[in-house]
C-alpha cells in the first residue's frame, strides 16, 4: 500500500518540471481544439500526434497521447453546446441539452457544467483505473494461448455487436479489419502473404497510416461533403461551475461515472456509447424527466460525465489485457507499442513505474482540461468560427505528414490515401470504424494465440473451450452474435418476458 | 420508439437494403478470393512445420468468415426487399462535386506535388489552392475575391513554413 502511495508520489513528482507542464499545456490545449472542431476526432488526433512524437522517450510522448485524448473528449462538448454540433462522436449526446441552455442565454453555464462534470467523470475513472488495473493484471497473468485468443475475438465481436448501427455489418468490419492485419510477412516462416510481389506490402500495412487515412482523410472528405455551419451562440453568461449543480446531482455522476467506466472496458465501445448510456441511465431515474432534451442541467452532466469516465476506463483493459476499451485506446496502445512497452498483463511485471506515470499523466491532464475549461471559453469561440475551407487543407498536410512520420515511406501516404477512401465509403455506407480499428490492432495478438494454441494442443479445439476463462469468452462470443441476430433476439426477450411475466 | 429513433447516430441509422446486398456480394467475393489465395500458400509440412503454423491457415479462417457474413447480410438485403426496392434517391449533384473536388486536390497534392517540390511549398501551394477553389463564390465582387486569395496565398505559406520548422526542428519528423 505504502509503496504504492510512494512510486505514485515518484510518478507525479517526476512529471513536476517546465519541459513535462509544458507539453501537458500544449497538448491539452491542442487535444480541447481538435475535439471542438466539428469533423476532427479523439482518435484521429491521437494517431497524428502518434507519429509525431515519435522522437519524444516514451513517457513523454505517451504523455501528450493522453493530453490529447483527454482534451479531445472534452472539447467535444464546446460545439455541442455553442454550435449543436458534436465536436466529437462522444459529445453527441451533449446538444440534446447543452444547444437547448445555450439558446436559453445559459451557454456559459452549460460549459460549466461541461467542465464539472467532465473534470470529475475523469476523475472517477483515474480512481478506477488504479483500484481495478492491478487486480485485472494479475487475474490475467494466469492465462494462456487459448484464452488471448478469445479475448481477441470478444474484443472484435463485442465491439461489432454492441459499438452502435448494424451488429453484422459491424463484424464484417472486424473480420475486415483482422484480415488487413494478417498482409505482408507471418511470423513463422516469414512468407509474404497478398503482397503480391511488392516489397512495400510485403512489410505490411502501417497501423499508423492506416488510422490516419480511416479518421483523418475520411473526416477530411466527409467535412468537405457536408453544409457549411454558420450559426452559433455568441451570448455568454458565467462559466464558473455551480457548486450546487454538483451536489444537486451526486447521485447521477457516480452513476455515470461507473457507467462510463464499464462501458469504457468493454472493448471498443468508446465514449460515445458511455455518453448514450449514462444520458438514458440519468433520464430512467430523474425526477425531472420532462426536462430532458430541453436544457436538462442533469442530463447534460450526466452524458459528460459518463463519456469523461470512459476514458481511464478504456485504458484499464490496454494495460491489463492488451485489449484497447475504445479507438483513441488502440491508437495510444499502438503508440506505447511503438514505443516499446509492452500493453498487456506483463506490463505491470516489465515495467511498475509506467502504471503510476499513467494515473500520474490522466489526473495532470484532468487537472489542465479543467485550467483551460476557464480560460479558454472566449478564445474557442473564435477557433470555432474557422472556416472549414481553410482548416481542412491544413489537417490533410497533418496527415500526409503524420503517415510518412515513422518510416519514412511514400508508400504509407498511399496508404493513408486508400485507408480515407475506405473509411469514407464506410461510413458512408453505414459501418461503424471502431471494429475494423480493433480488428487491426487485435489481428496479431489473434494469429499468433490461436496458432500457437493449436501448436500446444495438437490440434485439438477442446482447450479453447473447456478451460473455466475460455468457456466464459467464447460463450459470451457466441452469445452475443446470437443475440444480434432479429428473430433470435426478439424470442429470447419474448421468453424472458414470459418468465418474468409468469404468475406465481 | 420515436425517441430512439431520435438518439440515433447517423452511423446508426440503416443503409438501403440494395446497398447492403452490393456489400454483401464485395464480401462474398473478397472472403472467396482471400480464402482461396490462402488455400494456395505453402504449408512447409515437408519441412517438418506443423500445419497449425501454415501461413494460410489464419487468413483462409477470415476468408471463410468474410465469406459467411457476406451470405448472411446477402440474405438479409434480399429479405428486406433488396431486389424490389426502387434505386435511393440520388444525392445532391453540387455536394458530390465538392467531395470529388476535394477528394482530386487531395491527390494531385500526394501524387503530383509531394517530392517534387520542397515540402513546404508544396504544401502551400495545396492549401492555397483549396482554399481559394472553395471559398469562390460566383457572386462576390473582384475585391473580395482577391481579399480572400490574397488570405488563402498566406496560409499556405504560413502552414508550410510552420510545419516544416515545427515538425522537422522541434519533433524531428522527417517530411516527405
Amino acid at each position: 500500500m505504502f509503496d504504492s502511495l510512494g512510486q505514485l508520489g515518484a510518478a507525479f513528482v517526476g512529471f513536476m518540471n517546465p519541459h513535462t507542464l509544458f507539453n501537458v499545456v500544449w497538448a491539452t490545449f491542442l487535444g480541447i481544439v481538435i475535439g471542438a472542431l466539428p469533423g476532427l476526432t479523439a482518435t484521429m488526433g491521437v494517431a497524428l500526434l502518434t507519429t509525431l512524437t515519435f522522437s519524444m522517450p516514451h513517457d513523454e510522448a505517451i504523455t501528450v497521447l493522453i493530453c490529447i485524448y483527454v482534451g479531445a473528449i472534452y472539447g467535444g462538448s464546446r460545439s455541442a453546446i455553442l454550435l449543436n454540433i458534436p465536436g466529437t462522436p462522444a459529445s453527441a449526446a451533449s446538444t440534446l441539452d447543452g444547444y437547448p441552455l445555450a439558446r436559453q442565454g445559459l451557454a456559459g453555464r452549460a460549459m460549466g457544467i461541461s467542465t464539472s462534470g467532465s473534470w470529475l467523470g475523469t476523475l472517477f475513472g483515474i480512481i478506477c483505473l488504479a483500484l481495478l488495473t492491478p487486480v485485472l493484471s494479475e487475474l490475467a497473468l494466469t492465462f494462456q494461448s487459448f484464452e488471448f485468443f478469445w479475448i481477441s475475438v470478444f474484443g472484435v465481436v463485442v465491439a461489432g455487436t454492441l459499438a452502435g448501427g448494424d451488429p453484422l455489418k459491424g463484424y464484417i468490419a472486424g473480420f475486415l479489419g483482422l484480415f488487413i492485419a494478417s498482409i505482408g510477412q507471418e511470423p513463422y516462416y516469414n512468407y509474404q502473404r497478398f503482397a503480391f510481389g511488392f516489397t512495400d506490402l510485403a512489410g505490411g500495412i502501417g497501423l499508423l497510416p492506416a488510422l490516419v487515412g480511416a479518421y483523418g482523410v475520411a473526416e477530411v472528405l466527409q467535412a468537405m461533403r457536408g453544409p457549411a455551419v454558420k450559426t452559433i451562440s455568441k451570448t455568454l453568461d458565467s462559466v464558473v461551475p455551480r457548486i450546487e449543480d454538483v451536489l444537486k446531482y451526486w447521485r447521477t455522476i457516480f452513476r455515470s461515472g461507473a457507467i462510463g467506466v464499464w462501458i469504457g472496458i468493454l472493448p471498443g465501445l468508446g465514449e460515445d456509447a458511455a455518453a448514450w448510456s449514462s444520458y438514458a441511465a440519468a433520464r430512467r431515474a430523474s425526477k425531472e424527466k420532462e426536462k430532458f432534451g430541453r436544457g436538462s442541467i442533469e442530463g447534460l452532466m450526466a452524458a459528460e460525465t459518463g463519456e469523461a469516465s470512459s476514458v481511464p476506463g478504456a485504458i484499464i483493459p490496454v494495460l491489463t489485457l492488451a485489449l484497447p476499451g475504445s479507438a483513441p485506446a488502440a491508437v495510444l496502445m499502438a503508440a506505447m507499442m511503438i514505443h516499446g512497452l509492452n500493453p498487456g498483463p506483463n506490463l505491470m511485471i516489465e515495467s511498475p513505474q509506467f502504471f503510476y506515470q499513467i494515473i500520474a499523466m490522466l489526473v495532470i491532464a484532468d487537472m489542465s482540461k479543467l485550467i483551460f475549461g476557464f480560460v479558454l471559453v472566449r478564445p474557442l469561440i473564435k477557433i470555432l468560427l474557422v472556416p472549414r475551407e481553410r482548416l481542412m487543407p491544413i489537417v490533410f498536410v497533418l496527415c500526409v505528414v503524420g503517415a510518412y512520420a515513422i518510416t519514412s515511406r511514400v508508400f504509407d501516404i498511399y496508404v493513408m490515401l486508400v485507408f480515407g477512401l475506405i473509411g469514407f465509403v464506410m461510413r458512408e455506407l453505414k459501418f461503424n470504424m471502431a471494429p475494423l480499428i480493433l480488428g487491426l490492432v487485435l489481428g496479431d495478438l489473434l494469429e499468433k494465440n490461436l496458432t500457437r494454441g493449436l501448436v500446444l494442443s495438437s490440434g485439438s479445439l477442446l482447450p479453447f473451450f473447456t478451460r473455466p476463462v475460455c468457456a466464459v469468452l467464447s460463450a459470451l462470443t457466441i452469445l452475443s452474435i446470437i443475440w444480434s441476430i432479429p428473430a433470435v433476439n426478439a424470442a429470447l426477450r419474448n421468453l424472458l418476458r414470459r418468465m418474468l411475466t409468469k404468475p406465481h | 420508439m420515436a425517441d430512439d429513433a431520435a438518439n440515433l447516430l447517423p452511423h446508426e441509422r440503416p443503409a438501403p437494403p440494395r446497398a447492403d446486398l452490393v456489400i454483401a456480394i464485395f464480401c462474398f467475393v473478397f472472403g472467396t478470393a482471400a480464402a482461396s489465395l490462402a488455400y494456395r500458400m505453402p504449408t512447409y509440412t515437408n519441412q517438418g512445420g506443423e500445419i497449425y503454423t501454415a501461413p494460410g491457415l489464419v487468413p483462409g479462417l477470415y476468408g471463410a468468415v468474410l465469406v459467411l457474413l457476406g451470405i448472411w447480410l446477402g440474405v438479409r438485403a434480399i429479405r428486406q426487399g433488396a431486389l424490389k426496392s426502387r434505386e435511393p434517391p440520388a444525392p445532391s449533384a453540387r455536394i458530390d462535386l465538392r467531395l470529388a473536388l476535394a477528394a482530386g486536390l487531395c491527390l494531385v497534392f500526394v501524387v503530383g506535388l509531394l517530392g517534387r517540390l520542397p515540402f513546404w511549398l508544396a504544401a502551400a501551394m495545396f492549401v492555397a489552392t483549396f482554399t481559394i477553389i472553395f471559398e469562390w463564390q460566383p457572386a462576390q465582387g473582384w475585391r473580395v475575391r482577391l481579399r480572400r486569395a490574397l488570405e488563402a496565398v498566406l496560409l499556405g505559406l504560413a502552414t508550410g513554413i510552420s510545419v516544416t520548422l515545427v515538425f522537422e526542428r522541434l519533433f524531428y519528423v522527417r517530411l516527405p
